[in-house]
């Protein structure tokens, strides 16, 4: 399982995004080059229809597959409750042709998508990742080396940490809490739920990006917690 | 990894297989001075698409296997032998292919036995059977050199064992003997380094005769 929300930024204000972000996981990034080939099932294959995702991480010096089936999503109304999304998934690494496999098996490709952006990795309360990316679309079938972005000017930005059947809930507070230090340039929801650009954004990242150093260790960290204090999500 | 090759019981015609020969077979490992060292087990399970009309069901692979090995816990290898493939996954590729519900497993098939260290080879005895079920449908035997990882070079010295071994078996007077296949690795994009791809290719390549063995020993009654 894992809980998942997602939002939209402005490409100008990813750069203090990642200073906002730097600054409350305290790790570093890493950067992100995902050949993402979404596969569906032929019209006869399967009583129901089925998809399935092959990611290739272009950033590794080789290669690297992994399988992905994304499930349901939980419903009810306690589900209906939550700001996160809580679905099942499935992952495994796989050998570089699997994709042969899956057309072997009879499974066609729908569309291919390259996200190019970074990522943090870090632990508050969950295991929690955030991708910042671009989405491009290669105008030829594979040519990653000619990808133009989906919505230029545009980065989609995902909240994602694994969970199960017994912890979600601790998961899903742990997500939420951290969303809201992000609220100043973005506004995260379920996937499926758009809300847009925040309003307040160009200020917040006119701050981050200013000279902010005031105890001199070149992290300008005060930014970030000026911003936080500002906009009442912390208190002294 | 050392190089492996993976051998079937092929009976005399007219002839089956049975536990006294799976009985015989242990004893002639045992009487080369071979120390018996513990279990091991593999499992073959066979895929077969789901389609809405029984026609369409020939537009898919018939020749889909899911193969698990004893010296790999974590991983499953997917082997499609018409198109000669076969994918390295982790163990949750199994879980992936339940969620799809585009292909289910209808049969498989447990190897399992005792393994014995002869010098510097490991040879594995295992009984063939139905999942759920103990009915012995085959014998098959992994015969491995420690030493060599290389196909090329390890032909020689695992070809002089197989005869050795098949003398062996041959003073035992039973209605069969072993065979090795040799599949052509480089059609299935595998080097000559050996791995465990290598080894599920193998098992792939001897699904046939097993399943036609398995077919000719009388159902058990209860």
């Amino acid at each position: 399982m894992e809980c998942v929300v997602q939002g939209i930024i402005e490409t100008q204000h990813v750069e203090a995004l990642e200073i906002l972000l730097q600054g409350l996981c305290g790790v570093h990034r890493e950067r992100l080059r995902i050949h993402e080939l979404c596969l569906k099932s032929g019209p006869n294959l399967g009583l129901v229809a089925s998809e399935v995702r092959l990611l290739c991480d272009l950033e590794q010096p080789e290669p690297t597959w992994t399988v992905r089936h994304i499930g349901g999503a939980m419903r009810g109304a306690g589900a209906e409750q939550l700001s996160v999304l809580v679905r099942t998934l499935a992952e495994s690494k796989v050998s570089k042709n699997a994709l042969r496999l899956f057309y072997s098996l009879g499974y066609k490709l729908d569309h291919e998508l390259l996200r190019v952006g970074f990522a943090f990795h870090f632990q508050r309360g969950a295991q929690i990742t955030v991708t910042v990316s671009s989405v491009n679309k290669m105008l030829k079938l594979h040519t990653t080396d000619e990808a133009v972005p989906v919505t230029p000017g545009i980065q989609l930005v995902e909240v994602t940490a694994p969970a199960s059947s017994e912890n979600y809930t601790e998961v899903v507070a742990a997500v939420s809490s951290f969303c809201e230090y992000l609220a100043p340039l973005l506004h995260l929801s379920k996937p499926g739920v758009s809300t847009g650009v925040v309003p307040t954004a160009a200020a917040a990242a006119a701050s981050l990006m200013s000279d902010g150093d005031e105890d001199g260790d070149g992290d300008g960290k005060e930014v970030v917690w000026h911003i936080l204090l500002s906009c009442g999500l912390l208190q002294y | 990894m050392p190089i492996k090759w993976i051998l079937h019981w092929q009976p005399n015609a007219g002839t089956t297989v049975n536990s006294q020969i799976l009985a015989e077979v242990s004893q002639c490992a045992e009487g080369i001075n071979g120390i018996k060292e513990g279990r091991w087990k593999a499992t073959i399970s066979f895929y077969r698409a789901m389609t809405r009309e029984q026609a369409n069901a020939n537009e898919f692979p018939r020749d889909f296997l899911g193969i698990s090995l004893a010296e790999q816990p974590g991983k499953y290898y997917l082997v499609l032998k018409g198109q000669r493939l076969v994918v390295e996954a982790e163990s949750s590729i199994q879980m992936i292919m339940e969620k799809l519900q585009s292909y289910k497993t209808r049969v498989a098939l447990n190897f399992e036995g005792n393994q014995y260290q002869l010098g510097d080879f490991q040879l594995r005895v295992g009984k063939v059977a139905p999942m759920q079920s103990e009915s012995l449908r085959g014998i098959v035997m992994e015969m491995e050199y420690l030493p060599i990882s290389s196909w090329e070079k390890s032909h020689q010295i695992m070809g002089e064992f197989f005869d050795l071994w098949q003398e062996a078996l041959s003073k035992r007077s039973l209605p069969g003997h072993f065979v090795h296949i040799e599949p052509n690795f480089s059609e299935f994009g595998l080097s000559d380094q050996y791995t465990s791809q290598h080894t599920a290719v193998q098992y792939a390549s001897i699904m046939a005769q097993t399943i036609a063995t398995a077919q000719s020993v009388q159902p058990v009654r209860n």
